[in-house]
């Protein structure tokens, strides 16, 4: 119907304007982080030690003396063409570094991202039939405490019972994806593991929870009362419902995968993201921190505004009046 | 008994129960009842919440919740016994041989299915493989329920429709499959005047094309009276009461069923109202002129060039279907809402009441914080003697004692409630009030009460009050004067006698026509 | 009935923590950063209850102290997450419009840096400390909160209570404050204690990465962080602030869960 697709179209529209005004935003916050620091950027970079030729030199380098909105503009454009500049501390381009450590952090938040869907969602379906009986209390209780564990501690009793009691794994077999991507994924399993199981327990309370609300809604006696079967009524009504707020939940918990794969890294010694942000940071390194930070702040911005073009594909009411 | 008639449902010494939340024991909500719904006949099982129809009927059906336990009894359904049959041919017989329909037509359909594909599904489940014949049969049952579109309809999304319309969709995939039995549990109580006369009136043919029998659950005698053959009355899991319509609500046997007529409705000749007497040359005391008013992003107008006029000391009747506006008229005379146009008053506060007893007081503060904020709100220097005077001068004008001021409003019964909110209103000496559907929410006692109440306040301190209503009794017993409104603009507007003898729109004529064949002619 | 167990149960966790908290203030058995080169690494034993680190101090201090940061950098970091997010939220929801777009559109951009990246660039930025900890955090969490606050000030605001003090004249600020924030606690006290044990989560990450509270002082994050070399040898060193500090994260999950239940099904509106 074509006033259908025209109020689709001025969803995506509106969609897409929020995203690049989020966009906006975002970079201007990342700018402004690394631009109102106490004192001066190149002197504290350079240390105290340095001799104000030194620091004046290395202000003209970065750019320090242009008035803030030309600075601004100008670093924008770089971060949306890929050339942030060089990395302080290293010499060579933030790009190429961010590049080279990419591998090992999308490869975790990917495998974890998998593993949060493959094992929540089964679960909660379970769990959410008969709400109260043994498979749900132990799911349940298994999910509160999980969820209370911090991601680094639960690295470090993984690698104890990996190593140890297993004998499977041992720390720092990093494999880069073009070696072996098969040793690659092997050696980023038990990170992703560490990072997915809090993920897990979340995700897991709120699906069951969404589906339980939609097992009580009205329709499902509707339809209870034109004779379908109960695993109809799940799969071709309670499912397609509950998957609207699921993937909401979906969203949240990619960010925060990404954040958690920060800690995760350090833990298992893998080289990393994280790793090279914890190093940007203790360096002062400014130009590749303002890179990835925000790179990855683009990476959630994107991820969620598809998760709101999901929901809106998902559920009419949202993008139809 | 008549023996004339075949029985297309015979219950017999049905008893179900509940298991016991706090002790063992079962509690029962249905006890030992037995009667039978004759082939073809529209039988009404009525009752309050708690007496037990709804678990009748949805034993019928085989719907009952999980926790419910049938101890004994038997249902027969043409000849078989439902309580002993396969669980999945029982299954089968929903939407087949028994269809149902329930109340709330709002959260009854899958919102993310389009309605032909909701509709579809059932003849899918039951058995029919070819999808162009499907379709047909569909855009059949939806021009039988009315919809004089029915392509239009397949393909729209329930939160598309109006509530009527949904209604229809669902009276359409009950009568889909053309079952013997259709049940309907309350389908019109969440549904305005108009749209409930309409929905009987399909159920009514569509019955009697598609020979169906059916049995009409409802708390509402009046939706009843013109629609059921028999009645049944149920209280407390046990039936008091079992007659034809017309005996039954001309001459009930037991004091039950007449306790439950005399309340089913508000009929204000029995309280003895007397109001201000008003004299219309003189000038109104508030003047709106050409009011429009529209939500923030649509381009559609909810009120269109208005005009009105508030004469002192009357009380102004404000009657319409649902969806004309009324309510958004008072929100805009109040300033609540954005508007183009003018409004001039000679000068003091305008009032309100709303409808709704639950939310018209702040749940987290005592009947004193209440009173107390619009004096605050007003900045009257008050001492706070003075203040402490004024609010229990309010509280006896409604009618409460001053031990009400520490109380929470989840201590308060409905009509309570509503005396505080018009206290709240009354604290600030008025000179209109605008009462939005003040006692539709309450139950008859209440609503009296309040309706007492508020002739009291128009006729001792000569407040004008501006009533909206969908109760045209009310309005023709207080009113001198009374305006229609349609979609957003006044149709009809004058001396109540006047316009509700003669009605010229087509908006007041479908009112008064629901309000005569659901109440009947009451003068 | 159910909420019952999850208060019990959060509150015996909890107990714990307050106890451990106190006896920080109070009664600790040694100076926890106090070194001793003849009691390296000495597994738990009487003079030493839950042993010593591999300077020699003593690990039950140390715990306490710990727990000591820990509640007051997650109560400081939520008092000022809900001062923001109710001062955001309440405008948002309430006057809608513009104002409500900006004010989202300002949440959402802050929501689009991981939690822990946000902290991580203001400690980058201002330096590693507790207070700057604390702050970070608060700006992490307050966009939800925000967010709760917004979503019950809209459904809040037709109700007719607050009609009536609009039309009676009482001021925004006052209704946003007097008339609606009351009405916010069901939704905003499980979310607040929720949010006590995420930044809990956070802030132990955090210290783990060595960018939280600075040593010598104690940190529950850089003690496990530490204890790292020491695995297999002295588990000591991992499993007591491992236990504490999943205690107190624990405690405050079932609690909010036992709020979550009882204010749900017994509240008012």
């Amino acid at each position: 119907m074509s006033q259908n697709s025209r109020q689709n179209l001025r969803y995506a529209i509106a969609k897409l304007i929020e995203l690049l005004a989020t966009l906006l935003l975002v970079s201007f916050f990342t700018f402004a982080a690394f631009s109102i620091i106490p004192g001066d950027a190149a002197q504290i970079m350079l240390g105290p030690d340095a001799s104000p030729s030194q620091v004046e030199a290395l202000r003209m380098q970065l750019g320090l003396d242009r008035p803030v909105v030309l600075q601004y503009l100008s670093w924008l454009g770089g971060a949306l063409t890929g050339n942030l500049g060089n990395s302080v501390a290293y010499h060579v381009p933030v790009i190429s570094l961010i590049t080279q450590r990419l591998p090992v952090t999308l490869g975790m938040s990917v495998m974890a991202l998998c593993l949060v869907i493959v094992i929540s969602y089964p679960l909660a379906v379970i769990s959410a039939r008969r709400p109260g009986h043994i498979p749900d209390q132990i799911f349940s209780v298994l999910g509160h405490v999980l969820f209370a564990v911090p991601p680094f501690i639960l690295s470090l009793l993984l690698i104890v019972f990996a190593s140890k009691v297993l004998g499977i794994f041992t720390l720092g077999n990093y494999v880069g994806p073009e070696v072996n991507f098969g040793a690659y994924a092997a050696s980023l399993f038990l990170p992703s593991v560490a990072i997915a199981l809090p993920k897990i327990a979340m995700t897991f309370k709120f699906m069951r929870s969404a589906i339980i609300e939609q097992n009580a809604s009205d329709y499902v006696r509707t339809s209870k009362s034109h004779g379908l079967s109960d695993l109809r009524i799940l799969f071709r009504h309670v499912l397609p419902n509950s998957n609207v707020s699921s993937a909401t939940i979906i969203s949240l918990v990619l960010s925060d995968i990404l954040g958690g794969s920060i800690i995760v890294e350090q833990v298992f010694n893998l080289p990393g993201l994280g790793r090279l942000l914890l190093a940007a940071i203790s360096r002062r390194d400014f130009p590749l921190l303002s890179g990835m930070v925000f790179y990855l702040a683009l990476i959630t911005v994107i991820l969620y505004f598809l998760a709101d073009i999901c929901a809106g594909l998902m559920d009419p009411r949202i993008r139809l009046k | 008994m008549n023996t004339r008639h075949t029985h297309l449902v015979k219950v017999h010494d049905l008893s179900i129960a509940f298991p016991g939340v706090r002790n063992p024991d079962p509690v029962p909500v249905v006890k030992n009842i037995e009667f039978g719904i004759r082939d073809g006949e529209i039988l009404g099982l009525i009752g309050n919440s708690g007496s037990g129809k709804t678990m009748t009927a949805m034993a019928i059906a085989g719907l009952l919740p999980d926790s419910a336990r049938i101890i004994s009894g038997r249902i027969s359904f043409a000849g078989e016994n439902l309580l002993t049959m396969n669980r999945r041919r029982r299954r089968m017989m929903l939407g087949s041989d028994i269809g149902v329909i329930f109340q709330e037509p709002s959260t009854a359909l899958d919102p993310l299915c389009k309605v032909g594909k909701s509709l579809d599904e059932i003849l899918e489940c039951h058995g029919n493989k070819d999808r162009a014949d499907r379709r047909a049969k569909i855009l059949a049952i939806l021009s039988m329920v009315g919809f004089t579109d029915p392509e239009d309809i397949y393909i729209r999304y329930p939160h598309q429709l109006s509530g009527g319309q949904r209604q229809r969709v669902l009276i359409a995939g009950a009568a889909l499959l053309s079952p013997k039995l259709l049940i309907c549990d309350e389908p019109t109580s969440s549904l305005d005047t108009v749209t409930t006369v309409a929905i009987l009136a399909l159920l009514k043919d569509i019955c009697h094309r598609l020979h169906m029998t059916v049995l009409f659950i409802s708390h509402d005698l009046s939706a009843v009276r013109n629609f059921c053959d028999r009645v049944i009355v149920m209280r407390g899991g046990e039936i008091v009461d079992r007659d034809s319509a017309e005996e039954m609500l001309s001459h009930p046997h037991s004091g039950y069923t007449a306790e439950l007529l005399t309340n089913a409705r508000l009929d204000p000749r029995t309280l003895g109202l007397t109001r201000a007497s008003v004299d219309y040359s003189s000038s109104p005391i508030l003047t709106a002129r050409h009011l429009a008013a529209r939500y923030d992003n649509s381009a559609k107008t909810v009120l269109s060039d208005i005009n009105l006029d508030i004469y002192p000391h009357e009380i102004l009747g404000l009657i319409g279907s649902s969806g004309c506006g009324k309510t958004t008229l008072s929100k805009t005379v109040l300033g609540l809402i954005p508007h183009t146009g003018s409004i001039t008053c000679t000068g003091g506060r305008i009032g309100a009441v709303f409808q709704d007893p639950v939310s018209c007081l702040n749940p987290a503060h005592s009947v004193m914080w209440h009173l107390k904020e619009p004096l605050i709100a007003a900045r009257k220097r008050m001492s706070s003697r003075d203040m402490k005077i004024r609010i229990e001068k309010a509280l006896t004008d409604v009618g409460l004692g001053s031990e009400y001021l520490t109380r929470l409003p989840s201590a308060l019964s409905g009509g309570q409630r509503q005396r505080v909110a018009i206290a709240m209103c009354l604290i600030l000496e008025p000179f209109v009030i605008m009462a939005d559907e003040p006692f539709s929410s309450l139950d008859a006692s209440s609503a009296s009460e309040i309706l007492k109440l508020l002739t009291r306040i128009n006729r001792e301190k000569g407040t004008s009050i501006v009533l909206i209503t969908h109760n045209i009794h009310i309005v023709r017993q207080i009113c001198p004067r009374v305006i229609v409104m349609d979609r957003g603009s006044v149709c009809e507007e004058g001396l109540t006698s006047e316009v509700l003898q003669n009605p010229q729109s087509e908006a007041l004529c479908n009112l008064l026509n629901a309000e005569r064949r659901l109440h009947g002619d009451n003068h | 009935m159910r909420s019952r167990a999850f208060y019990i149960t959060g509150g015996i966790l909890l107990g714990i923590c307050v106890t451990a908290f106190i006896m920080s203030l109070v009664c600790l058995p040694y100076d926890p950063n106090a070194t001793d080169a003849s009691a390296k690494l000495v597994a738990p034993c009487a003079s030493h209850i839950f042993g010593t680190d591999n300077f020699g101090r003593d690990v039950f201090s140390r715990v306490l102290s710990a727990s000591k940061y820990t509640i007051f950098i997650s109560f400081a970091g939520i008092a000022i997450a809900l001062v923001l997010g109710v001062a955001t939220g309440l405008p948002a929801g309430y006057f809608g419009g513009f104002t409500d777009k900006s004010i989202m559109l300002f949440n959402n951009s802050i929501m689009c840096f991981p939690g822990i990246l946000l902290a991580l660039v203001a400690v980058a930025v201002f330096g590693a400390s507790m207070f700057n900890v604390i702050w970070a955090l608060g700006l992490v969490f307050a966009p939800t909160f925000a967010r709760v606050c917004r979503a019950g000030t809209m459904e809040i605001k037709e109700r007719g209570y607050i009609l009536h003090a609009r039309v009676t004249g009482v001021k925004p600020v006052r209704i946003m404050a007097a008339h609606i924030l009351p009405n916010l606690l069901p939704q905003l006290l499980p979310a607040t204690v929720i949010g006590l044990a995420n930044m809990t989560l956070f802030e132990s990450g955090m210290s783990y990465l060595g960018l939280g509270v600075q040593p010598p002082d104690a940190s529950f994050g850089k003690m496990l962080a530490d204890s790292q070399s020491y695995l297999m040898t002295s588990p000591w060193l991992l499993v007591f602030p491992s236990l504490m500090l999943i205690f107190y994260i624990l405690g405050l999950y079932f609690l909010s869960e036992g709020l979550r239940v009882s204010l749900s099904s017994g509240g008012a509106m």
